[in-house]
């Protein structure tokens, strides 16, 4: 400052000179263009790089979401089951392994007959193994409750039906008892209670078509009975019974073996293996449950026997491997029975490439050349007589998937497809408008209602206003959990649903800021004047109050739209929302009840199997709150320079 | 302020009563589903009955049970025929208004909120949800005291260093955590840490699993309902306390001599709490309302669940409906009257609604 003073301390006056002397210049043109509001907001609005980024890649969202559905040549229609579930793939990406079109798939049951000695590592039935990324195959066990001979382990339970006194369980092989061997029952029971006189007994037969309880379990652990202690006449032959009865329907009998044990130490091998008998897990989940009722001499039913027998805790050999899905999909595939009429209409297509050559391997079949969308025929079947149809003949064969599609080289989805073989990219972009045009629609349904009551609560005021704002306090005080139950019990899950639960209480924001506005404004001098030259209400409201008040109405509306494409697609997640195959249209556009909630919604149980269901659309819906967000914010700051930081 | 606090107090009741009442009056002119199972359907109409929201009559008139048993007679919304061999028995419903008091009556009386009719057949509502709220509130609850701490941190550090580039990395992690639906949220934590990266369950436990799955079982929806709080409660914290920090009177507590920590931990935190405090209240509103769509992704038994679950496609279950809503109406807006009475007593300069 001091060297400011110092330099500027004497000036002389010849170095002064006038701008302008004795001109008017009050009706000069600015020599430079002036700089209005819009211009100066515009200029406030690029200054920041951030929202201005923000907004060119929204920008780029909503015009991708007007011309991808309309561009691309992928099918987003109609189903094509073979397509469903590709994961991703991405030309050049692909090579460095991310979006490769390769997909885990997990729990698949192994082959026990494929495993290999050197690795332990068994194959999955389901799954050619070309198409398995072997480095990362794994094995593991996993439960399973299925009642076939892979399940191995756990425990079988026995659970009564609703109003029945107990369920039955028998073997289905006739067993061998031997008195001389001393013949022993042995049960291992692994949880059972006493509660609510649950008991299982042990039933041996049938003895003149009757089967003779020989023990009583009511608490768990490995009981041991003998038959011949009370039934010196049991046939050499029969079979286990087991009936276990309760009061409580919730209550179970849980077994881990039913065996027979024989002292045969000295008889031969064959009585040895006769005698002597064990089965549990998988084996003892082919007991039969057996419906009976007992009926005493008035033949009333004094008890009924029925109720469900399932295997628990069972373990089986699973699978997870990376799979190249693509080539798995357009790759050779085999049918049992291919129609000969679709067989027909092949050959006729291509006739030129389709040369029929001996197959020296299979003197039943014949091959094609490459380029024939027939690989192979393993054989003719037999006919099948279809009644109105008559005989059907059909091929055992080996199709080449891709030529069959007529794709020309395997095709690229780039986010992947859906459930039924859609395109995921068009798909989402198909969803992101349905999303963007009910938002913009419902925006401005609710600017309208809300623009209206603000205006006629604050122009008013006094009891009016009061009255009104209650009101309004009311509305927007009732949870939504309270309105979508009320819409959705009325009309029933849909668009009108999702649009009346959006405008219900979504105008009130709007109509607290217009009635702000109106307080501001309602006051000014212009108002006073145009009043005084006899301007009525509606025209002070609309002429004179409103344009003045809009800017900012409109500004601090625009992030409404995100808000709403937040409810529309939680409702619609939810399925309260618009879903699969619903259609209706918004301002002439049909719209396919697709949108970015629905698309998550059915990727929520694929989390594990096909990420690609709920990656994608997450990932585009949250660029779209966030650019959105930040438009909105950058625009109320370039208009409202005012308001900036607080939010 | 006691007058304040009283007609605060009234109107929170108005506003409750009405949406009740609105519910309950419209929900009723909905066509209802009884239980499917026939020895429940009978326990509940003899229930709806003694209830006094039905009336019961045998219609023993062979003209009129032809009629009836050959449809030529309509049978009127709601109403149940049971057809006993030579003789109907009639159950109609009355008008949905004495219905709405004998309601309000049997929930003053006897807290009788009516019973489940599909989720849980003949369980009284209030005892269904009796059994989730648990589970909801304490999830809501954990939730609130991890986002507090963490939300507030960051506001300040963000205010502190405001402009810095901390700042900016904050405030763009506000945006982007702001932005992101709840359950969108949720669904890409529980796909990286549940099914990734294996590290946490995929599945809310159930409660008869012990040790430390219960814990981690907690981690994944914590965060996925803390993430938005976390960045609105950081986003007002910094707005507030810049604007604080810009007042005339920390500029006089510096001048006094203060150091500059001393003056923003006496002065500056202090005045910025004042709004803050209201705003965490009400937020545990949003929380309750956020954590519907959480407990369906993660598969918690909460009162959110059980909610969607009598929602179910035309099996809707009123009573627990009603009951399910009134149970967020009613937290909710206590919440709200919190909020009101809280910026009374925090912040004197507020006297909402209060004459001088």
């Amino acid at each position: 400052m001091a060297d400011k003073n110092i330099k500027y301390e004497n000036i002389d006056k010849s170095q002064f000179q006038f701008v302008q002397d004795e001109k008017k210049i009050f009706d000069k043109k600015f020599e430079t263009k002036p700089i209005g509001y819009f211009k100066d907001a515009m200029m406030r609005f690029a200054k920041n790089k951030t929202n201005l980024t923000a907004s060119i890649i929204l920008l780029t969202l909503i015009l991708l979401s007007v011309f991808v559905p309309i561009f691309s040549t992928k099918n987003a229609e109609k189903l094509e089951e073979t397509l469903s579930y590709l994961p991703p793939r991405i030309p050049y990406l692909e090579d460095i392994g991310i979006a490769d079109g390769t997909k885990m798939r997990y729990d698949q049951p192994v082959d026990p007959s494929t495993i290999d000695p050197e690795t332990g590592l068994g194959l999955p039935y389901s799954t050619l193994p070309k198409y398995i990324d072997m480095s990362t195959l794994e094995n593991y066990y996993g439960g399973c409750t299925g009642k076939d001979a892979q399940c191995v382990g756990g425990q079988n339970e026995i659970m009564k039906d609703n109003n029945k006194t107990g369920a039955i369980i028998r073997s289905n092989t006739w067993l061998s008892f031997s008195k001389i061997y001393s013949s022993k029952i042995v049960i291992d029971v692994y949880n059972i209670s006493d509660e609510a006189n649950s008991k299982l007994l042990v039933q041996v037969g049938p003895i003149a078509g009757q089967y003779v309880t020989i023990g009583e379990i009511t608490a768990p652990g490995v009981y041991t009975f003998d038959p011949y202690l009370d039934n010196p006449t049991l046939p050499a032959s029969g079979k286990i019974q087991l009936r276990y009865e309760t009061e409580d329907i919730n209550l179970r009998a849980s077994l881990n073996s039913v065996s027979i044990v024989s002292e045969t130490e000295d008889a031969s091998e064959a009585d040895q293996l006769k005698y002597n008998y064990s089965v549990s897990g998988y084996e003892l989940s082919q007991y039969q449950l057996v419906s009976e009722v007992i009926l005493n001499d008035e033949e009333e039913i004094i008890a009924s026997y029925s109720g469900t027998y399932v295997r628990a805790n069972g373990l089986r050999l699973m699978s997870s491997f990376r799979v190249d899905a693509y080539a798995e999909v357009f790759g050779d595939k085999f049918q049992l029975a291919f129609p000969a009429s679709e067989y027909d209409k092949l050959m006729a297509e291509y006739a030129d490439v389709c040369i029929q050559m001996e197959d020296p391997d299979n003197p039943d079949g014949w091959l094609f050349p490459e380029g024939c969308p027939i690989v192979k025929v393993n054989f003719e079947n037999e006919s099948v007589f279809v009644p109105g149809k008559g005989d059907q003949f059909s091929y055992n064969l080996v199709l080449n998937y891709q030529i069959y599609a007529g794709y020309e080289e395997i095709p690229y989805f780039f986010f992947g497809t859906s459930a039924a073989g859609k395109d995921m990219v068009k798909l989402i972009f198909i969803g992101l408008r349905t999303s963007l045009l009910i938002g913009l629609l419902v925006a401005v349904i609710n600017i309208t209602i809300g623009v209206i009551y603000g205006a006629i609560s604050g122009y008013y005021g006094g009891q009016i206003d009061i009255i009104m704002e209650r009101f309004a306090e009311i509305i927007g005080r009732i949870p939504w959990l309270v309105t979508l139950s009320i819409f959705i019990a009325l009309i029933g899950p849909g668009i009108e649903t999702l649009i009346y639960v959006m405008v219900v209480s979504g105008w009130i924001g709007v109509a607290s800021v217009t009635r702000t506005q109106f307080y501001r404004y309602k006051g000014r001098e212009y108002v006073l004047a145009s009043r005084t030259l006899g301007a009525k209400d509606a025209r002070l409201i609309f002429r004179h109050i409103l344009p003045n008040g809009i800017g900012t109405i409109i500004t601090s509306s625009i992030l409404m739209v995100p808000a709403l494409i937040f409810t529309e697609a939680t409702l619609s997640y939810l399925g309260f929302g618009i879903g699969h195959g619903q259609s209706f249209s918004i301002l002439g556009i049909n719209m396919s009840g697709v949108s970015i909630g629905v698309l998550l919604s059915d990727g929520r149980n694929q989390l594990r199997q096909n990420p690609h269901l709920t990656l994608f659309p997450a990932i585009v819906i949250s660029i779209l709150m966030i650019t959105f967000n930040m438009f909105g914010n950058a625009l109320r700051d370039a208009f409202n320079p005012a308001l900036r930081g607080s939010e | 302020m006691t007058r304040y606090i009283i007609i605060r107090t009234i109107w929170i009741f108005i506003i409750i009563s009405i949406i009740l009442t609105l519910n309950f009056t419209l929900l009723k002119l909905a066509p209802e589903y009884p239980p499917t199972e026939k020895n429940d359907r009978t326990i509940y109409y003899a229930r709806q009955v003694s209830d006094g929201y039905m009336t019961e009559r045998v219609e023993k008139n062979p003209l009129i049970y032809n009629a009836m048993f050959n449809n030529e007679l309509v049978r009127p919304r709601n109403a149940e025929w049971v057809d006993e061999d030579d003789q109907y028995r009639v159950f109609e419903p009355i008008s949905v208004a004495r219905q709405y008091f004998t309601w309000v009556e049997n929930i003053v009386t006897d807290w009788n909120w009516g019973y489940s009719t599909r989720v849980q057949a003949n369980v009284p509502v209030f005892d269904v949800l009796k059994s989730r709220m648990g589970v909801t509130l304490r999830l809501n609850l954990i939730a609130l005291f991890f986002y507090i701490p963490i939300g507030f941190a960051l506001g300040i550090l963000a205010a502190l260093k405001k402009n810095s580039v901390t700042d900016n990395v904050i405030s763009l992690g506000v945006m982007i955590f702001i932005s992101i639906p709840s359950f969108v949220m949720m669904t890409l934590l529980l796909m990286l840490f549940g099914y990734t990266l294996d590290w946490l369950p995929t599945q809310f436990p159930s409660a008869d699993l012990t040790g430390s799955i219960q814990f981690t079982g907690l981690i994944l929806p914590v965060l996925g309902l803390s993430f938005g709080s976390i960045a609105g409660l950081t986003r007002l914290t910094r707005a507030e306390l810049t604007e604080v920090l810009t007042s005339e009177f920390l500029l006089l507590a510096r001048t006094k001599g203060l150091t500059r920590t001393q003056s923003v931990i006496r002065h500056a935190m202090r005045n910025s709490m004042v709004p803050l405090v209201p705003s965490v209240i009400g937020s545990f509103v949003s929380l309750l309302s956020g954590s519907v769509i959480i407990e369906l992704i993660y598969g918690i038994p909460g009162t959110g669940r059980v909610y969607i679950r009598a929602m179910t496609r035309n099996s809707y279950d009123y009573n627990l409906i009603l009951g399910t809503t009134a149970f967020y109406t009613i937290i909710g807006l206590f919440a709200v009257l919190l909020v009101d009475l809280s910026y009374g007593i925090v912040d004197p300069r507020i006297r909402m609604g209060a004459r001088k």
